[in-house]
C-alpha cells in the first residue's frame, strides 16, 4: 500500500535498491526514515538482522527481531536468489530504476562475482550511485579479513581507548563499528547523490567500516603524530579532579567541569551552597595546577568532598541541581530513564509504530535530528519477509520466494 | 583536463562551530568542495586551538599548532570578526547572504541572542540552510545545559551499557559522540536539506539534539525495555551472535588480540591453530560455547598470552577466524598495510606544524579522480584569521583601508 505519493521529508523521490547487511542497514534506515524510497532485497531466509534480538517477548523468529523493525522502519521488503538467474535479472530490473544501489553485506565483490557490479548496474543508468560498505574497503591486502563488530572496532584502534586502566580492553556497546560504517555510508552516498545530479554521472561511493571507527580516533592519530605518544585507554577512574564517573546514591554522574570544561567555580560555589564541608578549600590556588588536579592525591581530595554531597543524591537530583547552575554534569542513564525523560518527552522523540506480524506497538527512537522544512513522520514498520514481492517484482515473486533452486 | 569536480563545489557555509562535533561536521563539507568559512574572534576563539596535543609539544606563543584542533578543520577558510560591535554583526549578515548554509554547535539562542539567529539569517538569505547542534536540541526542559561528548554519552545511556558487569561503567574512553553520531548525522542532515532546496528552492531550520543522534544509535536497547521492560546491563565484550568473544593477552607490553567466533567451523579452526582441539570436541555449538564462556575466556586468555600478536592474528585470519590485535593509534599509522594501500592518513603541509598527519574520510568516492584522496584532502587547517583579508575583499566588497580600519577598531579581530 506504500505509495510514494505520500512520502514525506528531505528525500521524497528519491529510490533506493538495498542488499540486506549488517554495515549498511543503517545507511538504508537513514535515507527511508528522510523520504527515500528503499527496498530492502533480502535472500529468501531473510535479512541477518532477523536473526539477531532482542525479539519480542525474548522469542526468536524471523518476524520478531525488534532490532530488524528498527533499523528498517520505512523500507519495502523483496526476496532475491542472487545465485538464480531470475533473481538476478529482477536485481537488475530494480537497480534500473533505483537512483542509488547500497550493498551492505561487508562482502567485497560478491555482486560483481555474480555479474552484477556497478558497471553491469550503470549501464543505462549513468546517474547511479552504488555504496559499497566493506569492512576494510573494497580492496586492500586485508579486504578479505574476516571480522565482526568487536574485529573492526579492534582494527579501527577505539578499542585500544576503551574499557579500564587496569584491565582488558572493552568495546562500546551495541555494534557501534557497524553503524559508524552505515552513518558515513549515508553521507557519502548523499555526496554522490549531489554530484550525479549536478554532473549527471554516478559514481561508486567504497565506504571503510575500519576506515569509520577510525574516524573516533578523537585526538590519538594526532598525539602519536605530533607528541609521538601512544594514547591509552584509562577508564574507571577520573581523569583529573572533577573529570570523570562518580558515584551517586543510585549510581552514577558524569562531571566535566575541568579540562573542555571550564566550570571549576561555578561546581564550588554549588558545593558551597550545599553546605558542603571543606567545599571552600577547593579555592585554593592549588587547583588552577593542572599537575595537581590530575595527580592521585589530587583526584582522591577532591571526590572525598564532591562525595559528600553527591553519595546523599540521586543522579536526578544532581542532574536539576547541575542545570540550575548550568555546569556539565550529567546523570549516566540507563534505557529506563531515556524513555522515562521528561525532555525527550517535550521533544516527541520517542515513536510509537504498529507491529503487525505481532500485533504489538514499538515505542523506539524517532527522527534523530527535526527538519522543520521538511518533516517526517511516524515511521511505517519495518516489513515482513517479501511483502512487497507482488507489487515489486509482478510475476517473479513466485519463483524467486519459491525453492530458489536453478 | 580540470582539476576533479568536488560535490559540493560552488556551496558556501557560514560557520559558527567549535570543539569537537561540529567543526567534524563542516569539516566534512570543506572536504568535498563547499567554502567553509569559520567565524572566530580573538576575543573568544575555538577552545581546541589551546589544547594538546601541540606540534613537538611545544605551544608556546601560538594558537596554531593543536592537532586536536587541525584534524577538524582540513579546507577551511578561517576570518576574525568580533559579533559582539553590531558592524561585525552586519558583515556576518552580509556573508550569509551569500551563504548557502550556517552551522552552529553553540548552546542554542545563542546565535539569536547575537543578532544571528535563524530569522535574521532569513532575512539575508531566504533560502538558508539553517544548522544548530545543541547537546540537547533547541528546545526542552534541558536544552540550554551545557555539555561535551562525554556528557552526551553520559545522558544517552552509552555510558550505562559500556564496561564490565559490575564495574563502573567506562564508555570509550573518548567523546564518541562528538567524533561520529552527531557529525555524521548532522552532515547528512544538511546533505538531505541541500538536495530537498534543490528539489522545492526552499531552505530551513534543523534542530539537532546531539544526544538524540546517539539514542538513535541505541535503539535496539531502548526497545529491549519499551516492548520487554528488560532494561539492560552492560555486556562487555560479548555479542549474542558470537561465542566465544572476548580480548584476550599476547606478549608484550599492553598487548590483546580480539577474537569473535561466529561459526563451528571458525571455532574448530581457532581450537586446531591454538592446539587446544579438545576443546572444540568438549563445546561443539554456540549453545555450549555461551554457556561455558566464563571458562573459555579463561582457557584462551592461558593459551593466547605468550603469543606474538600479529603473527596469532594473521594465523588465525588465514584460517578464516574473525581476529585482531587490538591496534594503537601508533600501530595504525606507522604499519597498518590497509590504510596505508587506502591512503587513510593524508599529510598536509601546515605552515606552523609542518607536514602533518590528517584522516582522510572514511569512503573514497571512485568518481572523484578515481578516489584519490589528494583531491579531498587538500589544505591544512586555517591559522586563527588567515583568510580575514581574502573573505572581506573578495566576499565582502571591502578595499583594504576599509580592513584595516575595521582591524583597528577591533571589528575583525
Amino acid at each position: 500500500m506504500p505509495s510514494e505519493a505520500v512520502r514525506t521529508g528531505p528525500l521524497a523521490g528519491l529510490r533506493v535498491l538495498e542488499i540486506s547487511g549488517l554495515l549498511g542497514e543503517y545507511a538504508g534506515k537513514l535515507l527511508a526514515d528522510h523520504g527515500a524510497d528503499v527496498v530492502l532485497v533480502e535472500p529468501p531466509s531473510g535479512a541477518p538482522r532477523r536473526r539477531l534480538g532482542p525479539f519480542v517477548d525474548g522469542e526468536p523468529g524471523p518476524e520478531r527481531s525488534l532490532s530488524f523493525a528498527y533499523y528498517n522502519t520505512n523500507k519495502r521488503s523483496v526476496t532475491l536468489d542472487l545465485d538464480t538467474g531470475e533473481g538476478r535479472a529482477a536485481f537488475l530490473r530494480l537497480a534500473a530504476r533505483s537512483d542509488v544501489v547500497l550493498d551492505g553485506t561487508g562482502e567485497p565483490g560478491h555482486l560483481e562475482g555474480r555479474g552484477l557490479g556497478h558497471d553491469v548496474r550503470a549501464r543505462g543508468n549513468p546517474k547511479l550511485v552504488s555504496t559499497i560498505v566493506t569492512p576494510f574497503g573494497a580492496d586492500g591486502p586485508l579486504a578479505d579479513y574476516a571480522s565482526t563488530d568487536l574485529i573492526l572496532m579492534a582494527m579501527g584502534g577505539l578499542l585500544s581507548l576503551g574499557g579500564y586502566a587496569d584491565g582488558v580492553p572493552v568495546r562500546g556497546h551495541g555494534d557501534q563499528a557497524w553503524l559508524a560504517a552505515g552513518q558515513f555510508a549515508a553521507v557519502g552516498t548523499m555526496l554522490a547523490v549531489l554530484q550525479a545530479d549536478t554532473t549527471g554521472s554516478g559514481q561508486v561511493v567504497d565506504v571503510s567500516a575500519q576506515e569509520a571507527v577510525v574516524m573516533a580516533h578523537e585526538n590519538a592519530v594526532q598525539w602519536y603524530d605530533l607528541e609521538h605518544v601512544v594514547r591509552r585507554r584509562n577508564g574507571g577512574a577520573a581523569r583529573q579532579a572533577a573529570v570523570g564517573v562518580y558515584p551517586c546514591q543510585d549510581g552514577h554522574v558524569y562531571l566535566l567541569a575541568k579540562g573542555l570544561g571550564v566550570f571549576w567555580d561555578e561546581l564550588v560555589a554549588l558545593l558551597e551552597s550545599e553546605d558542603v564541608e571543606g567545599a571552600a578549600s577547593l579555592r585554593e590556588p592549588k587547583w588552577k595546577d593542572d599537575d595537581f588536579a590530575a595527580s592521585e592525591a589530587g583526584k582522591a581530595e577532591f571526590e572525598t568532598i564532591f562525595g559528600r554531597l553527591a553519595l546523599r543524591r540521586t543522579k536526578a537530583q544532581l542532574y536539576e541541581a547541575a542545570k540550575r547552575v548550568r555546569i556539565p554534569l550529567c546523570p549516566i542513564n540507563t534505557p529506563a530513564d531515556l524513555v522515562a525523560s521528561p525532555h525527550l518527552a517535550a521533544r516527541d522523540y520517542f515513536v510509537d509504530v504498529d507491529h503487525p506480524a505481532t500485533g504489538r506497538t514499538l515505542r523506539m527512537p524517532g527522527a534523530p535530528f527535526k527538519m522543520t522544512g521538511s518533516p517526517i513522520g511516524v515511521p511505517r514498520p519495518a516489513p515482513r519477509l517479501g511483502e512487497h514481492n507482488a507489487e515489486l517484482l509482478g510475476t517473479d515473486a513466485l519463483t524467486t520466494t519459491g525453492t530458489g533452486a536453478n | 583536463m580540470p582539476t576533479a569536480t568536488l560535490p559540493l563545489t560552488g556551496v558556501r557555509v557560514t560557520d559558527f562551530t567549535w570543539l569537537g562535533a561540529g567543526p567534524y561536521t563542516t569539516r566534512t563539507l570543506a572536504d568535498h568542495g563547499a567554502e567553509v568559512i569559520r567565524i572566530e574572534s580573538g576575543r573568544r576563539m575555538d577552545r581546541l586551538r589551546i589544547l594538546p596535543p601541540f606540534r613537538d609539544g611545544k605551544r608556546e606563543g601560538s594558537v596554531d599548532r593543536s592537532g586536536y584542533f587541525a584534524d577538524r578543520n582540513s579546507n577551511k577558510l578561517d576570518v576574525t570578526i568580533n559579533v559582539k560591535d553590531p558592524v561585525g554583526v552586519d558583515l556576518v549578515l552580509k556573508l550569509i547572504a551569500g551563504s548557502d548554509v550556517v552551522t552552529s554547535n553553540f548552546t542554542p539562542g545563542t546565535l539569536e541572542g547575537l543578532g544571528l539567529g535563524y530569522q535574521r539569517a532569513r532575512e539575508a538569505r531566504p533560502d538558508i540552510i539553517f544548522l544548530e547542534m545543541g547537546m540537547q536540541g533547541a528546545y526542552g526542559p534541558d536544552a540550554s545545559l551545557v555539555g561535551y561528548g562525554q556528557t552526551v554519552s553520559a545522558l544517552t545511556g552509552l555510558y550505562h551499557l559500556s564496561g564490565l558487569p559490575g564495574r563502573v561503567p567506562v564508555g570509550t574512553g573518548t567523546n564518541y559522540p562528538d567524533h561520529v553520531p552527531a557529525p555524521a548525522h548532522s552532515t547528512f542532515a544538511v546533505l538531505s536539506a541541500l538536495w530537498h532546496r534543490r528539489r522545492t528552492g526552499e531552505g530551513q531550520y534543523i534542530d539537532l539534539s546531539q544526544a538524540e543522534t546517539m539514542v538513535s544509535l541505541l535503539g535496539p536497547a531502548v526497545l529491549d525495555y519499551t516492548v520487554n521492560g528488560v532494561n539492560a546491563m552492560p555486556d562487555g565484550n560479548r555479542a549474542e551472535y558470537a561465542a566465544p568473544q572476548g580480548v584476550y593477552p599476547c606478549a608484550g607490553e599492553d598487548r590483546w588480540i580480539a577474537i569473535s567466533v561466529v561459526t563451528d567451523q571458525q571455532w574448530t579452526a581457532l581450537t586446531d591453530e591454538l592446539g587446544a582441539q579438545l576443546l572444540a570436541t568438549r563445546y561443539p555449538d554456540m549453545a555450549a560455547r555461551r554457556a561455558a564462556h566464563d571458562e573459555l575466556d579463561a582457557r584462551l586468555a592461558k593459551l593466547t598470552e605468550s603469543a606474538e600478536p600479529f603473527d596469532l592474528m594473521h594465523r588465525l585470519q588465514r584460517r578464516g577466524v574473525p581476529a585482531a590485535v587490538v591496534h594503537t593509534f601508533g600501530d595504525l599509522i606507522a604499519s597498518d598495510p590497509q590504510l596505508a594501500h587506502r591512503g587513510h592518513f593524508a599529510v598536509l603541509d601546515h605552515p606552523e606544524m609542518g607536514p602533518s598527519v590528517y584522516n582522510a574520510p572514511p569512503y573514497r568516492l571512485r568518481g572523484v579522480d578515481g578516489g584519490d584522496v589528494r583531491a579531498i584532502m587538500r589544505s591544512p587547517a586555517p591559522l586563527l584569521g588567515q583568510h580575514t583579508r581574502d573573505v572581506c575583499s573578495r566576499l565582502l566588497g571591502l578595499d583594504d583601508a576599509k580592513i584595516d580600519e575595521l582591524a583597528a577598531a577591533g571589528v575583525l579581530a
